[in-house]
């Protein structure tokens, strides 16, 4: 009997104990919105060097795959935090969704216009009258404003995931990312001096691209753990760029696990391209590391505003909870 | 042994080994260049045709895939509204054609057939089977590249390499022509060819040491021998990756249909490789062939390595064969060198050198052989020679010894007679003398004094000075007239006188008591009296000539008175006519010439003063003649003591 009692008696604790470790590694779910690639070194350094179970955090990287948006997920609460475009939260925001920016991890626009140098197109104003490919949805919204800015008329055509129709000149214009497509062409033999690259930053068009995210509900309930995922991720960061052979290593990993049709230049050169826009800074209020300044957030609104892609900005307080200067 | 600092043997190896050497390294890196170069030519000849051959048996194959796409578009802009199921079975039709043709596709542009919105009829195979599907469940094909670059460009076009979404993830390549009725765009059509069958054909050309690859026209590998890189890397990532902008280089000159063969130096090897790219035209693609030079030359080294075996070892052979001559050369005369040291040392009794052939060796063997021959003989009859003349000259010691015997040398020579002082001297130019000189009393008051010369030097003059002294003394126990004894002994030596020799000869017989002096000069010099007063003259002459010519020749005699301190000076011509080294006589001046001087000097200090002035007057040179000289001083007179 006394045994019984004794067992009884070592198994709820070793139940508490357990339910103890569960408390500490508190699981969260992340979202990323695209195929696992040096875009997201951070994150997944992050994760690989135990930055996010040293904050308590249990972190599953879900990245896409093809089915619904992490941003959906995040909405239908699949999720606990997701990454996503500045411009197409704002977007979602307005449209009452209930979630708020974290960290602002890339400050400058990767999406570009490239035309090759033999086709005559120098300045904006050429782009007159040429057929030029576009994404649909937010890939859009900064080539809009910039082709109504310089008032172009053009062929409108669609973009499909590669540059092939860029390079058997089906199109004028390419959009490209910069830390991907515009780096595809350069590893197709075009070389930089053969193309002319459209920055949208040096047109007033910058829109800071991905941020983390998350529910009101889970700031408002988890606030302590919201800023303990974002210092994590952002050390990741910190590593990732401070420690590219090793990131890039794991990151091939993570691609060849997800037969991704990539290579090791192509990875370096995105982690450059991704460390440059991190740390990119137009002026002393600007967004900065992490931070998405309320002076960036508005510029993007007021486009969004202007394309009637929304009706009102919803607060910058509303919509930004992260870490201030 | 004498130490050779240079032999021959080392002078041959020298002049023949090291030019032989630099001929032989001279050949093989000809050799080797020749080879290298040629290997390279054949080399690269082989690679293209390799590269070609292939490239342009794709090329064949893609043509002709190409053709039923092109077919299709032709087809569909003159058929008249064709239904469903003539297009499914004309494409089915052409896919079973062709068991190249993996898939085939007309994909219509919305509403442009029979008013759907979108119509895209599929024949593909499937393990063996041939099955037909309708694109436009799967996908928006709108967007694709198949259709719309084609579209786009107006022209047909060949895809990038992709996997496939419908079948067993194969990579694939598309070939789509835009289809046009009525100059209205109607729609793609498309022929879809698995690239496994390339995979395996690539597979299986091989290489020595190097690999093939394939590029599509934007540098992405479609074949390479290491699969991992296929469709994910191009050249121009590999180079970004490895840091080789050459390689980006190439791939550039690649994706533009270039053609070429070029060496390279490869950063990620390490090595010199050359690559060989030729482009299959239809779809801008290009094969290509990397080499390391090192296989290529490979073969170049054996080649060479055993090339330098063969000469190593033929070297070997003529080094040896020169030593071999040296050393045939060399022995014979190394062992005529011992035997001529030998031979030096006094050793006559060498053996003869043996040496074999016909060459010049030889030859010298036989020549040193007769000079030892003739050498002994030489020694032999020098040994005879030398004992002759020792004979000779020992007779000759003896003869002298005699003559010296024969002629008084005791001074003073009457040491109880203080009436005079005498002193006489003969040095003979020879070794036996032919000058002499006697004294000797005829009684106790008369002393005769005689001198001579003979005629001629040596032993047969030393024998008619002996005959003639002999016969002077024998007649002068008789006769004691110095004309009388000088006449007979005249007739004595004129007989049997072959040789003819004569003897001059001057005798003269002093009373010591009264100073009378009576004599006979037989063609003799004529004898100075030097008087008291220091006056000095000559003694008149006397009739007759030198003994030994005439036989009854006449002789007279003079008759003078000496004094007290008169010196008697008697001499040969050994004297005045002694003669230095340029041949200048000594002369009578001369000699008159010191005897004035003479004074009270004794008849021994006159003679040594004579000699003094003589050799002074000769120095070094050989004395010509007999120099006899006899001096007599008269120190008291009888009469005068009276």
């Amino acid at each position: 009997m006394k045994k019984k009692i004794f067992i009884i008696m070592i198994l709820v604790l070793s139940a508490a104990i357990h339910s103890q470790d569960s408390q500490e590694l508190q699981s969260v779910k992340f979202g990323l919105h695209w195929f696992p690639q040096a875009q997201f070194a951070g994150f997944i350094m992050a994760y690989e060097k135990g930055f996010y179970e040293a904050a308590g955090l249990d972190v599953q990287l879900e990245f896409f795959d093809g089915s619904g948006s992490p941003l959906n997920k995040l909405v239908d609460g699949e999720v606990d935090f997701c990454t996503a475009w500045l411009s197409q939260t704002i977007a979602l925001k307005s449209e009452g969704a209930e979630i708020v920016n974290l960290c602002q991890i890339l400050q400058k626009s990767s999406l570009i216009l490239v035309a090759k140098k033999d086709s005559g197109i120098e300045k904006p104003e050429d782009m007159n009258g040429k057929r030029i490919s576009l994404w649909s949805g937010d890939f859009s919204i900064q080539p809009t404003a910039f082709f109504s800015k310089y008032s172009i008329e053009y062929e409108e055509v669609p973009q499909s995931y590669n540059i092939q129709a860029f390079l058997a000149d089906a199109w004028d214009v390419a959009s490209a990312m910069y830390y991907n497509e515009y780096y595809k062409i350069i590893l197709s033999g075009v070389n930089t001096d053969e193309l002319n690259a459209f920055f949208f930053s040096d047109y007033d068009l910058n829109f800071p691209e991905d941020g983390i995210y998350c529910t009101e509900a889970t700031i408002n309930q988890k606030s302590e753990l919201c800023r303990e995922f974002c210092a994590a991720s952002l050390k990741g960061w910190e590593y990732a760029f401070n420690n590219k052979k090793e990131t890039l290593t794991i990151v091939m990993n993570y691609c060849d696990k997800h037969k991704m049709q990539t290579n090791l230049a192509a990875q370096s050169w995105m982690l450059q391209v991704i460390e440059e826009s991190m740390k990119y800074q137009t002026g002393e209020n600007a967004s900065f590391w992490g931070i998405l300044a309320e002076h960036d957030y508005n510029q993007v609104g007021e486009i969004l505003l202007e394309q009637g892609l929304i009706k009102s900005i919803p607060p910058y307080q509303d919509f930004y909870k992260g870490r201030q200067k | 042994m004498t130490k050779i600092k240079r032999p021959i043997v080392w002078k041959l190896i020298l002049s023949i080994g090291l030019p032989l050497l630099v001929i032989y390294s001279t050949i093989l890196f000809l050799n080797f260049k020749w080879n290298k170069s040629s290997a390279i030519e054949q080399m690269k000849d082989y690679l293209v045709e390799l590269t070609s051959h292939n490239a342009s048996t794709l090329n064949t194959d893609f043509t002709k895939i190409a053709q039923y796409p092109i077919g299709i578009s032709k087809m569909l802009e003159v058929m008249a509204e064709p239904d469903e199921k003539e297009i499914f079975n004309l494409l089915i039709d052409l896919v079973k054609s062709d068991s190249l043709i993996n898939s085939m596709a007309i994909a219509f542009e919305p509403y442009s057939f029979a008013k759907k919105k979108r119509f895209a009829p599929y024949v593909y195979r499937e393990e063996g089977r041939i099955l037909t599907t309708d694109l436009t469940k799967d996908y928006d094909y709108c967007s694709a590249d198949w259709y719309s670059i084609p579209m786009l460009l107006k022209k047909p076009y060949w895809s990038e390499p992709y996997y496939s979404r419908t079948e067993d993830n194969t990579l694939q390549v598309t070939f789509s022509v835009p289809i046009y009725k009525n100059n209205k765009f109607l729609g793609i059509a498309s022929a879809n060819i698995s690239l496994e069958k390339l995979r395996e054909t690539m597979e299986n050309i091989h290489i020595m040491g190097g690999y093939i690859f394939m590029i599509s026209q934007y540098g992405t590998y479609i074949y390479h021998p290491n699969e991992k890189d296929i469709m994910r890397e191009t050249i121009f990532s590999k180079a970004v990756t490895y840091n080789f902008n050459q390689m980006r280089i190439f791939g550039r000159e690649m994706i533009k249909g270039k053609k070429s063969v070029e060496p390279f130096n490869d950063p990620i090897k390490g090595i010199k490789q050359w690559i060989i790219y030729t482009p299959i035209v239809s779809c801008n693609w290009t094969l290509a062939a990397v080499i390391p030079e090192r296989e290529i030359l490979d073969v170049v080294y054996s080649r060479i390595i055993k090339q330098m075996g063969v000469m190593i070892l033929g070297y070997l052979v003529i080094m040896l064969t020169v030593v071999w001559v040296a050393f045939n050369i060399t022995n014979p005369i190394r062992n005529l060198m011992k035997k001529t040291e030998r031979l030096a040392t006094g050793d006559l009794d060498v053996q003869m050198v043996n040496i074999r052939g016909e060459d010049e060796i030889h030859e010298l063997a036989m020549v040193f052989n007769k000079m030892v021959i003739d050498l002994k003989h030489y020694i032999n009859d020098l040994t005879n020679a030398t004992k002759a003349r020792e004979s000779v000259e020992s007779e000759l010691r003896i003869a002298r010894h005699i003559q010296e015997s024969l002629i008084p040398r005791i001074f003073p020579p009457f040491p109880h007679r203080k009436e005079f002082s005498l002193f006489a001297r003969n040095i003979p130019a020879k070794e036996v003398a032919g000058d002499f000189y006697d004294f000797f009393f005829l009684d106790e008051d008369n002393l005769a004094l005689i001198i001579a010369d003979v005629s001629g030097k040596g032993v047969s003059a030393s024998l008619f000075m002996a005959v003639t002294k002999t016969l002077i003394k024998a007649k002068a126990n008789y006769v004691d007239s110095p004309e009388t004894i000088m006449s007979q002994v005249n007739y004595d030596l004129c007989q049997e006188n072959d040789a003819a020799m004569f003897v001059t000869t001057f005798m003269a017989v002093l009373n010591v008591k009264t100073g009378s002096f009576t004599y006979c000069n037989a063609g003799h010099n004529n004898p100075y009296l030097i008087k008291a007063n220091g006056e000095i003259m000559q003694l008149e002459n006397t009739e007759g000539m030198a003994l030994g010519i005439i036989d009854d020749c006449n002789y007279t005699s003079n008759k003078i008175t000496l004094k007290k301190n008169d010196m008697l000076y008697l001499y040969t011509d050994g004297v005045n006519e002694a003669m230095d080294i340029d041949g200048n006589e000594f002369s009578y001046a001369k000699m008159e010439e010191f005897l004035k001087k003479l004074g009270e000097s004794t008849p021994r200090e006159t003679i040594e003063i004579t000699m003094n002035a003589v050799q002074g007057f000769t120095k070094n040179a050989e004395q010509s003649d007999d120099i006899t000289i006899m001096a007599l001083r008269v120190l008291m007179l009888k009469d005068n003591i009276k």
